[in-house]
């Protein structure tokens, strides 16, 4: 592989990139006329192809890395040049093309995205079969595995940027894809409005990036990145006052004694922060994903699971390098994680749809990874990643199975996917049950699945984790202040994530026990016998009852067809054996960690310092308890779900939820996040929206455009008094204009100009007329130079500076008619002697 | 300055005078032909007086003889319309006009008289041999000096004769009237234009807006 | 000899008689005839000019002695005749549509 290819001009990352573009164009804009079977099989090649061509690159890659034994390499393709801008602190042009390349973290991620891809595309082409949009679906989905991939091969910020929009478009097409019930649209909407607030903090991170570095590519950004902890002065980014100036006058009450600067790292790390929260639903901005399960259930997968939201751990995990020199900025990181995690776990505890349990369970592992990048464990966090994807795909392809099977006769979007109308479903649909199991002790972590592997790994490195900057020690930093995270950091966000993790387990399996075991709650089963006989019966009426008696008797829900199937085996296999890849417990010669070695040497180096009087012998020590209790939350959790919902079937639930009400309503609703953002944020910019409107309607169009409106009526009113059509009128106008002229040109006009001619002399010209003749008084005493009017156009004067003269020409022309005018000619002071410079 | 010259000078300008008002003042179009006829036989004299006899003779021929004569035509096909009751109507911009020219003219007139009075030296007339004004002279500037403008004025001529024939023509098929439809035509129009209420019309792009306004405020 | 001004100011008369009568009165005939006044009286100030100074001479003529006032007037006159053809044309034209002859019916073009 490595042999047809070079590494700087890896053109198989074209092919990559350009099937799913290809199949994205030609369903979209053909996708209707050429049937559903050339659909799929567009789609279907396109991602397969790309896989396979991802493979081959990897495999090159590999050879590439045993190559250069342990090197940072990348197989890189440049497309074109894109564009230039300046940066760095020389102000240098900073050329910004369009590059793609495959090191050994986006490696693994491209693998993943069209691996898990291309088996969702083919569940899709059997969940979406009925649907009108068929073509449209599979355009937007190859489109997004597109962008996806430009997000994960770009060498630099910017096209990551362009992948990052791109994935929010096919999120919001996608989301949004039964486009004509307003909700969906509107949870598109939101979607991309949740984004887009995140994006301005990417974007600003960029901006500081190329100005204090002086790159976006990944090389360049390491390469500068020493001055974006510089301590000097000048390079540290003001917080208060706001830009580094000074509050002065009026406002002197609000400059503080010290300026509040922050690092540069900081502030990259904090606005990168931001653009991850909104793309990968952490606090604040999650809101937008469980509203996103408004889409298609191989959308939810695809993109709600599986990769899109991982993009935020992806950009953290690519820019490793940058986070870890702001300590601060990485415990925020993980205290946001945490949190997160625990927050989704409590509202996933009374969600009835299994859609919706999924989607904060997605929130929760994320917040998962984002704590496991936070304290510095990458590899941890990003195998997380890895193994979530497996196993939560196969999760919501699961769900969309069984709401497919309960679509058969309950058609309500709604019902079909609550919980409480499923039950006992393992007896009809066997391949979904135990897929479902198998991705479900994944999630929960039963020992020796893939999540456990990575859930366990992330909380034993919370716990011992510090996050220091590496070069803390060195010289001028010596003397920077750098933050360091408190000592109980790593044991309080250990507790937090247990107890996650804890939530997790039950409300897994609450999930998982509650449809699948017990009694069918959707509709009565008949006898396949009687049955049978109510089909013969009822023959001639239509196959599409909405009016659905779901009392009558019908048939159980059915198992999928195979498209729907396979994928589901292939992706419950990974969960459960995945994990074998990065198992932990310092078991030397982990895959994982060693592959991604290279990639996070510059975060690793020095930046995993166990201080407080800790070092790695505790850390090793400390091993075996943490492990335990996570097996401990993962074991009480299963237990009490168990007991609650299989033993006692659900009555310490009810029991539970009658006792307290109001926190029972307050957990359903979500904490009713979206209520205050709706009554605050969104408030607000209504109110904007609406005074901007007042105003346009009244002042813009009542005042502006009326009134001038009625101005130009209002001239035209009286001008067009003058146009009577008669020709007798029209001559009066011009006899008007030609007396006029005639006045001009027979009284006498006096005019002169005054010009310098050097040496304190003026020269005075009168202008000429017809039959003109001139008179001067060139001192202003009323008597004139020569009493008769003559020719001499010209009168020459000398004035001292600081005087000033009135001179009077006098004019009259061939009519007799004469007219004078009196021109002040003045000399002004010269400017005061400079005084002696000092 | 002969006597002879000056009363000779003075009966052709009163005959001028008296033959533009004739034309300005006269109901009767006839009558104001025939004023105009009387202006171009004094011009006629002054032009000999001024030793333009060629110039003269063709005032008398062109103006006279031809130019007067279909003033006449025009005015006797139109018959008794030729002649227009004078009414009060569209007084204003007619007095307007007529005595903001007139008070122009006067100051015009003043400030030459004031000119010529104010003028140290009358400036004599020269003395002209026999010659000049005669046609041999002038055919000697017409195609030499001004030949340009002799050609440029023939094709003129020959464009003015187009003209008109294509103007007075007509349209094919256009109903000419009879006798009597022209006595109910022309009695319609004078009684319509009397009867024609002034001031409640309104044309233009906003007149049905300000007629909408006048409703919704009444 | 009669002194040039007092053919200017008889010019002058009778232009602005012609330029009254032109203004005031709306009988298109007596318009027409009014322009007529005028026209003569600008020859006339012509011809008085021409022979009273003397102009230089451009080409041709005795020196001293120059038509070009009297040729003006000429082209006037041929330039009029046509006028009037043609004026008198849309009389016709006019009366032929609208049975008048006044210059205040004409108003189609109002407002």
């Amino acid at each position: 592989m490595l042999s047809l290819f070079s590494p700087n001009d890896y053109t198989l990352i074209a092919v990559i990139l350009g099937l799913p573009l290809l199949g994205a164009f030609v369903n979209g804009v053909w996708g209707k006329r050429l049937g559903k079977d050339a659909v799929r099989l567009m789609a279907l090649t396109a991602v397969g192809v790309s896989f396979v061509a991802s493979a081959a690159a990897f495999i090159g890659l590999w050879q590439l890395t045993e190559l250069h034994k342990g090197e940072h390499v990348k197989l890189a393709w440049t497309a074109w040049e894109w564009m230039h801008t300046t940066g760095g602190t020389q102000n240098a042009s900073v050329p910004i093309e369009v590059r793609f390349s495959i090191d050994q973290l986006s490696g693994v991620m491209m693998l993943v995205v069209t691996g898990v891809g291309f088996l969702i595309h083919l569940y899709a082409t059997s969940y979406m079969a009925d649907d009108d949009g068929f073509a449209r679906f599979f355009a937007y989905m190859n489109l997004f595995i597109f962008a996806m991939l430009v997000l994960i091969l770009g060498d630099n910020l910017p096209l990551l940027f362009v992948g990052w929009e791109g994935v929010g478009l096919c999120s919001y097409l996608l989301i949004g894809f039964w486009y004509e019930n307003a909700a969906n649209a509107a949870a598109g909407k939101k979607a991309f409005i949740a984004n887009r607030i995140g994006d301005f903090g990417l974007l600003c991170a960029m901006f500081l990036l190329v100005h204090y570095t002086g790159a976006l590519d990944w090389n360049g950004i390491a390469n500068g990145a020493a001055s974006l902890v510089h301590p000097g002065e000048q390079w540290r980014v003001h917080v208060w006052p706001l830009g580094g100036g000074q509050y002065t006058g009026m406002l002197h009450f609000l400059q503080p004694k010290n300026p509040v600067t922050i690092s540069a790292a900081t502030a990259v790390g904090l606005a990168l922060l931001l653009g991850c929260t909104g793309k990968s639903a952490q606090i604040p901005l999650y809101v937008w994903l469980p509203d996103a399960m408004a889409g298609p259930t191989p959308v939810s997968a695809l993109i709600h699971a599986a990769t899109m939201v991982t993009a935020g751990v992806y950009l953290i995990c690519r820019m490793s390098f940058v986070f870890v020199l702001s300590p601060f900025t990485m415990m925020v990181i993980a205290i946001v994680g945490a949190a997160t995690a625990l927050l989704a776990a409590t509202i996933a505890l009374a969600q009835n749809d299994i859609k919706k349990v999924l989607a904060y369970s997605t929130i929760s592992q994320l917040g998962f990874m984002f704590l496991g990048v936070g304290v510095g464990a990458f590899t941890a966090g990003f195998f997380h990643v890895f193994t979530h994807a497996f196993f939560k795909a196969c999760l919501f392809l699961c769900a969309g199975s069984v709401i497919h099977a309960m679509h058969s006769r309950i058609h309500d979007g709604d019902k079909s996917q609550d919980i409480r109308n499923m039950g006992g479903l393992r007896k009809w649909m066997p391949l979904t049950h135990w897929t479902f199991a198998a991705a479900t002790a994944a999630i929960i972590g039963l020992p020796f699945t893939s999540g456990f592997f990575s859930k366990d790994e992330i909380l034993y490195r919370a716990f011992v984790d510090h996050t220091v900057n590496p070069r803390a020690g060195e010289g001028l930093l010596a003397k920077a202040g750098v933050y360091e995270p408190p000592a109980w950091l790593g044991p309080a966000l250990y507790w937090v994530a247990l107890a996650a993790a804890t939530l997790t387990a039950f409300y897994m399996c609450r999930l998982y026990f509650v449809t699948f075991w017990g009694e069918f709650r959707g509709w009565t089963i008949g006898r396949p016998s009687l049955l049978a006989k109510q089909e013969l019966a009822h023959d001639h009426e239509g196959e599409h009852e909405h009016h659905e008696d779901l009392a009558t008797p019908g048939y159980p829900p059915h198992e999928s067809p195979w498209q729907m199937t396979v994928p589901l085996i292939l992706l419950a296999a990974f969960s459960v054996f995945a994990g074998w890849l990065n198992p932990g417990f310092h078991i030397p010669k982990q895959p994982m960690d060693h592959w991604l070695e290279p990639v996070f040497q510059a975060a690793s180096e020095g930046a995993v310092l166990f201080a407080h009087g800790n070092d790695a012998k505790w850390a090793e020590a400390m091993t075996w308890p943490l492990a335990l209790g996570g097996l401990s939350a993962f074991a009480v959790g299963t237990a009490v779900a168990y007991w609650m919902y299989v033993v006692r079937r659900g009555e310490p639930a009810r029991r539970i939820a009658e006792a307290f009400p109001a926190l029972y309503r307050l957990v359903l609703d979500k904490w009713r996040v979206d209520e205050l953002y709706e009554n605050t944020v969104v408030a607000a910019v209504d109110s904007l929206a609406e005074t901007a409107a007042a105003v346009d309607k009244t002042i813009v169009d009542g005042i502006l455009a009326r009134l001038t409106s009625l101005v130009v009526a209002a001239a035209g009113t009286i001008l067009r008094a003058f146009q009577n059509g008669v020709v007798h009128v029209y001559a009066a106008m011009m006899v008007l204009g030609l007396a006029a002229v005639g006045w001009f040109f027979a009284v006498p006009h006096p005019n002169a100009t005054v010009a310098d001619a050097g040496n304190d002399d003026y020269v005075i010209t009168a202008a000429p007329g017809l039959g003109y003749a001139y008179r001067w008084d060139a001192d202003g005493d009323g008597k004139f130079e020569k009493d008769a009017f003559g020719g001499d156009t010209t009168l020459k004067l000398h004035i001292e500076p600081g005087k000033s003269q009135n001179v009077r020409l006098e004019v009259k022309n061939s009519f007799g008619l004469v007219a004078g005018k009196t021109i002040h000619v003045e000399r002004p002071k010269p400017p005061a002697e400079q005084s002696a410079s000092l | 300055m002969t006597t002879l010259g000056l009363v000779y000078f003075y009966a052709c300008a009163v005959a001028a005078v008296l033959g533009a008002l004739g034309v300005v003042v006269s109901k009767n179009p006839i009558r104001g032909a025939m004023g105009l006829l009387l202006l171009i036989l004094s011009v006629a004299g002054l032009f000999l007086a001024l030793h333009a006899q060629f110039l003269a003779a063709i005032q008398l021929i062109v103006y006279a003889g031809a130019i007067v004569v279909l003033f006449l035509f025009v005015i006797m096909l139109l018959g008794p319309s030729a002649a227009t009751p004078n009414d009060r109507r569209g007084l204003v911009p007619r007095v307007f006009g007529g005595g903001l020219f007139a008070l122009a003219g006067i100051g015009g007139i003043g400030l030459v008289v004031r000119a010529w009075l104010a003028a140290n030296h009358p400036l004599p007339m020269p003395s002209v041999d026999p010659s000049f004004g005669g046609i041999d002279a002038f055919g000697s500037v017409l195609f030499a000096d001004a030949l340009v403008p002799f050609e440029v004025s023939s094709a003129l001529l020959m464009v003015a004769v187009v003209g008109a024939v294509a103007v007075a023509r007509g349209r094919q098929g256009e109903h000419t009237m009879s006798k009597s439809e022209l006595e109910i035509a022309r009695s319609k129009t004078v009684s319509t234009e009397l009867a024609r209420p002034r001031g409640s019309e309104r044309s233009g792009v906003f007149s049905h807006e300000i007629d909408e306004a006048k409703e919704s405020a009444s | 000899m009669i002194p040039i001004e007092h053919y200017v100011i008889l010019s002058a008369i009778l232009f602005l008689l012609g330029g009254i009568g032109f203004l005031v009165r709306r009988n298109t005939l007596v318009t027409l005839m009014s322009i007529e006044v005028m026209l003569n009286a600008a020859n006339l100030a012509l011809v008085a000019f021409n022979r009273s100074r003397t102009w230089h001479p451009v080409v041709s003529g005795a020196p001293g002695q120059s038509h070009t006032g009297q040729v003006f007037a000429f082209f006037i006159i041929a330039a009029e005749a046509a006028e009037v053809a043609v004026g008198l044309a849309i009389v016709l034209s006019m009366y032929r549509l609208r049975r008048t002859v006044r210059s205040d019916e004409a108003d189609l073009l109002k407002n």
